[in-house]
């Protein structure tokens, strides 16, 4: 489930990662979940259940509709975006809210979305590390623009529900937080 | 393939939304010459009844004019009468601009700005390069509805209601009195804070769909489905972005004048006329693409039979039973809420 203050780019992030696109300006903003629920089986992932992708308004007030379907939620996608400071601020406030309702094994990445825009950036990275390491949270910054970490992000989250779900006790235990700092780019790469 | 067909009928529509790539124009032209004939019978009838004088009282004829649609040269009239929007711009000259001239609120602002270029991308009104570009008149209404109504503020979905209502009305004014009548009248506090309104009428949805599809009822209880998925957007847009325009606009005019149970009648219709094909759906994916597909195709389409099911289909459905719904709907709600502190 993708979730995070209104105008991050969650639908954005959600159409990059299915389609390969990013098309600016031609989304309208979502409101209250948009059961735009993807079907996707991973093919890094050797899985016979597909995952859903559900995205969510980011407006506050329908935080009180769309909490009824954290606890359902196996993965949070908690996404801020840099060029904006209030809603990297927010992230507190979100991750409350996710505690109070998500199941406690909920698997949950912070992601510093909108990379690209180099000039308005204002979140410095070191900020969404120091965050995401205080709460012990898996972090990358991503560019929905770009498709910077896009996969990875989603990928991560399905290898990390995949090992959960078989709980293969010969298999050496699958560490999101180490297979997203080898992974992970830098968003002075591979700029569009 | 209906090469000259395509021809005839423009790539944007009379309101200025894009038809989609996939838009099926052959069978939209059958349709629409159909429509043509009933919009014409109509428009003689309703000059008939305003006879120059611009005037209407609520009766059972205007009620079922209504019905039979509003032809869109007097739409913007008959939503700003019958909705008491009229009166109340009448009675409040200068009081819209006094809003406008007014302190703002910087999250308000804010807000509002975030989703200016997330209203209608494929309306070419709307675009940045339109002359006259549409959003700014989109802005003003916003932030000044903003300010009339703090308790509301702005709340996602405004943006798509207030914009139909300037293409509509060509008139920033008369939007924002509309968007008031709609929001502050009209519907239950579907925009507050809290949503009370909202999450009440999913539930009465659901208590209503109990009673007259049974059958759908159970399989959402089977796959614990909550309404709020389903019809969260349906409500809080009132069908935009849901439905075609057209139909849209049908189901408006019965709203300003029938009030918000039109909206449960709609959800009704398309839940009752889809029955069989909701009912194939096997898990909660399936459920949710099934509630996307039945608000598309021609049954949608077709308004003017669409409009005509909507009162036949689900049945007797009588004010006082939608408010008993929803009084127990909402008490329920609150001892839920009480005890969840939400």
């Amino acid at each position: 489930m993708l979730v995070g203050d209104s105008g991050v780019g969650k639908t954005c992030l959600l159409v990059r990662f299915k389609d390969g696109a990013f098309l600016a300006g031609s989304f309208i903003s979502t409101v209250g979940i948009d059961f735009r629920v993807s079907i996707w089986h991973c093919l890094m992932v050797s899985c016979l259940c597909p995952f859903q992708i559900w995205d969510t308004a980011g407006q506050e007030r329908f935080r009180s509709v769309t909490h009824a379907y954290y606890r359902d939620a196996h993965a949070l996608l908690l996404l801020y975006d840099v060029t904006n400071r209030a809603s990297f601020d927010n992230i507190q406030a979100w991750l409350t809210e996710i505690h109070e309702y998500a199941q406690q094994d909920v698997v949950l990445m912070l992601l510093g979305n909108k990379v690209d825009s180099t000039q308005d950036r204002v979140v410095k990275r070191e900020d969404g590390e120091k965050l995401a390491k205080e709460y012990g949270v898996p972090f990358m910054e991503t560019s929905a623009k770009s498709g910077l970490n896009v996969d990875l992000a989603f990928t991560a989250i399905a290898k990390e529900l995949k090992h959960r779900s078989m709980k293969l006790p010969n298999e050496p235990k699958f560490k999101l937080h180490d297979y997203v700092k080898k992974e992970v780019r830098g968003s002075g790469c591979c700029r569009s | 393939r209906g090469l000259w067909k395509e021809a005839r009928l423009p790539r944007v529509d009379p309101y200025g939304f894009e038809r989609p790539k996939d838009f099926d124009y052959v069978s939209y032209e059958e349709f629409f010459s159909r429509y043509l004939v009933i919009l014409t019978r109509r428009a003689i009838k309703w000059s008939k009844l305003l006879k120059g004088n611009n005037r209407i009282q609520k009766s059972l004829k205007v009620k079922r004019y209504i019905r039979k649609g509003i032809p869109n040269e007097h739409r913007a009239l008959i939503w700003m009468i019958v909705s008491g929007a009229q009166a109340n711009m009448e009675q409040n000259p200068g009081y819209y601009n006094k809003l406008l001239e007014g302190e703002k609120s910087d999250t308000l602002v804010e807000a509002i700005k975030t989703d200016m270029n997330r209203t209608f991308p494929d309306n070419v009104q709307f675009r940045k390069t339109a002359n006259p570009c549409l959003q700014q008149t989109l802005y003003n209404v916003l932030v000044a509805y903003g300010h009339h109504n703090k308790t509301v503020g702005y709340c996602q979905g405004m943006n798509f209601i207030a914009g139909y209502l300037i293409l509509i009305t060509k008139n920033e004014e008369e939007s924002f009195w509309l968007l008031d009548a709609l929001i502050g009248r009209i519907l239950p506090d579907y925009y507050s804070p809290a949503m009370m309104g909202l999450k009440t009428d999913q539930e009465v949805l659901g208590e209503l769909v109990r009673k007259k599809v049974p059958a759908v009822a159970d399989l959402m209880d089977r796959h614990g489905v909550m309404w709020t998925l389903i019809v969260s957007r349906w409500f809080i847009c009132l069908f935009i972005d849901i439905l075609p325009v057209e139909t849209v606009l049908r189901i408006w005019d019965c709203i300003f004048y029938e009030g918000s149970k039109i909206i449960f009648r709609v959800a009704l219709a398309l839940i009752k006329q889809h029955q069989a094909f909701i009912l194939e759906a096997t898990n909660l994916p399936d459920i949710c693409d099934k509630f996307k597909q039945i608000t598309r195709g021609t049954f949608v389409t077709e308004c003017h039979t669409f409009m005509q099911k909507i009162f036949t289909e689900p049945g007797s459905l009588s004010m006082a039973t939608v408010n008993k719904l929803r009084e127990t709907c909402r008490a329920k709600l609150v001892a839920q809420g009480s005890t969840n502190n939400i």
